[in-house]
């Protein structure tokens, strides 16, 4: 639901002396990515892309700093970043798990496997394990259908799984 | 119907029906830059710079090649809309955001044959004069991105992208970049996906202007789905005639369904996966044929013909032809994507329609109250009655609701609106039965939901 907005009264902003947009990270930008679209600005979801990858969310204060390299307003940021399911303001665990929701492994029995990691991890979708290490998603079609039901562990499509098989492969995860 | 031989799936194993010799999917391999050009790879590019645009692009508009993202729309017809160059840039923007349920068949040729999505990709900004391509894809599709750089990367290398032109055989140069996205099924529609790359959110825009006039950064873009600059390929190498010679005319008197088609079958076959065949198989073939049959032997129930959007095929449309005319011939919104969902006997329909709308609500990108509200509405009112918590007005308010949102009744911006419309509706008059048993009779009739006049139609 990108539209729906979270309540943000009770939200901490964060702020750090140290910058996220590091001198490197922004000379590395300004020649790989700048130059590859017409205007600053295409470079958002690259860089935002980068920042989710290794920060595991993309902070207020990120968002203020990449605004400046791009030269355009913080709130222009935070609507886009308010848009997409893969950016998160809060940081993620160590490892992503995401659980295809959609009719092909709906069908295929796609809940005894979200349910077995439910209760094995002790978290609800959407919730991050408290010792930060795994954050747990239902997501809607993941594009790997022929291997329902599936999941996105990290960068890796996997499936067709059982609710063990599932688990286990959650417990491979450092 | 089977092909003789693999066209688009040259490259890759496994994807024939059961007894060809198509080789087995577990020999998939993704096939490297150099692998391809000894296979004769990017041939089709070199023949194509030693031609006249214009004869480009005739060739394919003879081939009458449909889109293969949904909308079927004539691939030529579309670059011919393109105004007359001017010196400013022009982009194609390649849509890999395949996120329509029940779709996977642009993931395969990512993994496995990337070079050659690229070189449709190279003929097409050649033909088009588009001086910068940019390959869209999905933000779940972590590991296709890295193929895919690691491919773009290889064609700039081989001169195929950037440097003194195409293939250093022509002064027209060209720049291919990945652009991934992150999370968003509406970024697959062709204006929000323009938004996507931006750097905005990927709320569509109102048409016209079409994106081959005002696109990517206000300038003139062709979209186009991967599998329709794949097949763009073998079409230049072999002519539009051949071309022509697979697949089926309509039989009902539309524009006709040439050439093969990715079929990505899923749910309760015994061996899903993306099969090629030509278009005008039938869903049955594909199953029995291609996909081992049901799986367990379990009877057939239904189908969502192409991606959730389309709508689904009842128990006794078994045989539908899948092709360009489905949706006419079985009460559809059309072929889709030719990736066809499938269940068996024991499928609880009402269920099915529950997991759609929750998908379609899900995605709403929110900037059409007909499409948030409605979508909102018609998951609680499918909740309520898979709860067994509805009376048969909650039915009707459902399909009135169905009925009233999307593009065709016009009153949304994009076509997710019909999708929802369209897959639910679908569902529920085809299987009426299974809905009425969910519902008790309602004690006072609804009075006063007529929306719009044609809420009623099918
Ligand atoms: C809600 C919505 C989602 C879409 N998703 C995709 C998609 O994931 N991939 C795709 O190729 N086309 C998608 N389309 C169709 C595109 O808008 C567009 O028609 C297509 O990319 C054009 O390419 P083609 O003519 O080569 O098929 C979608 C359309 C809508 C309305
Ligand atoms: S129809 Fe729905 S998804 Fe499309 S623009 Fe309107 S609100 Fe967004
Ligand atoms: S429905 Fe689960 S991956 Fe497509």
């Amino acid at each position: 639901m990108s539209w729906t907005v979270k309540p943000s009264r009770t939200q901490k902003i964060e702020s750090r002396t140290e910058p996220y947009l590091t001198e490197e990270a922004k000379a590395k930008y300004e020649k790989d990515l700048i130059p590859r679209y017409p205007e600053r600005r295409g470079a958002l979801l690259p860089i935002l892309h980068d920042l989710q990858h290794h920060e595991r969310c993309v902070s207020h204060q990120a968002m203020v700093e990449v605004a400046q390299f791009l030269q355009i307003t913080p709130g222009e940021v935070l609507d886009t970043v308010s848009f997409y399911e893969e950016f998160h303001v809060e940081p993620v665990g160590r490892h992503v798990v995401a659980v295809c929701q959609s009719v092909a492994c709906e069908a295929c029995g796609h809940a005894a496997v979200l349910d077995h990691l439910k209760d094995k991890l002790g978290i609800d979708e959407h919730e991050t394990t408290p010792d930060g290490k795994i954050t747990l998603l239902a997501l809607e079609c993941l594009g790997a259908c022929e291997k329902a039901p599936c999941m996105l562990r990290n960068d890796e499509l996997v499936g067709p799984l059982t609710p063990d098989q599932a688990a286990r492969l959650v417990d491979e995860l450092e | 119907m089977f092909l003789d031989e693999p066209v688009l799936t040259k490259n890759i194993p496994g994807c024939g029906p059961l007894q060809s010799t198509w080789g087995r999917a577990e020999d998939r391999t993704v096939t490297t830059g150099k692998t391809y050009r000894d296979r004769g790879g990017y041939a089709a590019l070199e023949k194509c710079i030693g031609m006249e645009s214009s004869a480009i692009i005739d060739e394919v508009k003879n081939a009458i090649l449909r889109g293969r993202g949904g909308a079927g729309f004539p691939a030529g017809m579309k670059w011919s809309f393109l105004p007359p160059e001017d010196g400013q840039p022009r982009y194609l923007a390649i849509n890999c955001d395949e996120a329509e349920p029940g779709t996977f068949k642009d993931r395969l040729l990512v993994d496995f044959d990337p070079h050659l999505v690229l070189e449709g990709i190279a003929i097409a900004c050649w033909a088009c004069k588009l001086d910068h391509a940019y390959f869209f894809i999905r933000g779940e599709y972590p590991s296709q991105a890295i193929t895919m750089q690691r491919a773009i990367d290889e064609a700039y290398e081989m001169g195929v992208f950037g440097g003194n032109g195409l293939l250093g055989k022509c002064d027209f140069k060209v720049d291919c970049t990945l652009h991934r996205g992150a999370g968003a099924y509406i970024c697959g529609e062709e204006t929000g996906l323009l938004e996507a790359i931006e750097g905005r959110r990927g709320w569509p825009r109102l048409k016209p202007p079409f994106p081959a006039v005002k696109g990517l950064f206000g300038r003139p873009t062709i979209v186009n789905n991967v599998e329709t600059l794949a097949a763009v390929v073998p079409i230049m190498e072999k002519g539009a005639p051949w071309w022509q010679g697979i697949g089926v005319e309509s039989s009902i008197g539309g524009p006709p369904s040439y050439g093969t088609k990715l079929m990505g079958v899923s749910g309760h076959v015994e061996k899903p996966g993306v099969y090629e065949a030509p278009l005008g198989v039938s869903l049955k073939c594909l199953v029995e044929d291609y996909c081992g049959g049901m799986r367990g032997g379990k009877g057939f129930k239904a189908a969502i013909a192409g991606g959730a959007s389309m709508g689904i095929l009842s128990t006794d449309q078994y045989e539908a032809e899948m092709d360009f005319d489905i949706g006419r011939k079985y009460d559809l919104m059309g072929l889709g994507t030719a990736c066809p969902t499938v269940f068996d006997e024991d499928t609880d329909m009402v269920a099915v329609a529950r997991n759609l709308s929750r998908f379609f609500k899900n995605e709403s990108c929110g900037q059409c109250t007909p499409c948030r509200e409605g979508a909102q509405w018609m998951f609680k009112l499918l909740s309520r009655i898979e709860a067994g918590e509805a009376d048969s007005n909650d039915l009707d308010m459902l399909l009135e609701l169905a009925g009233s949102m999307g593009i065709m009744p016009g009153t949304t911006i994009c076509g997710l609106a019909d999708g929802h419309n369209w897959a639910v509706r679908t569902v529920v008059n085809k299987f009426r039965g299974e809905f009425e048993s969910r519902v008790r009779p309602a004690k006072t009739a609804l009075q006063g939901v007529a929306l719009t006049s044609s809420a009623s139609g099918s």
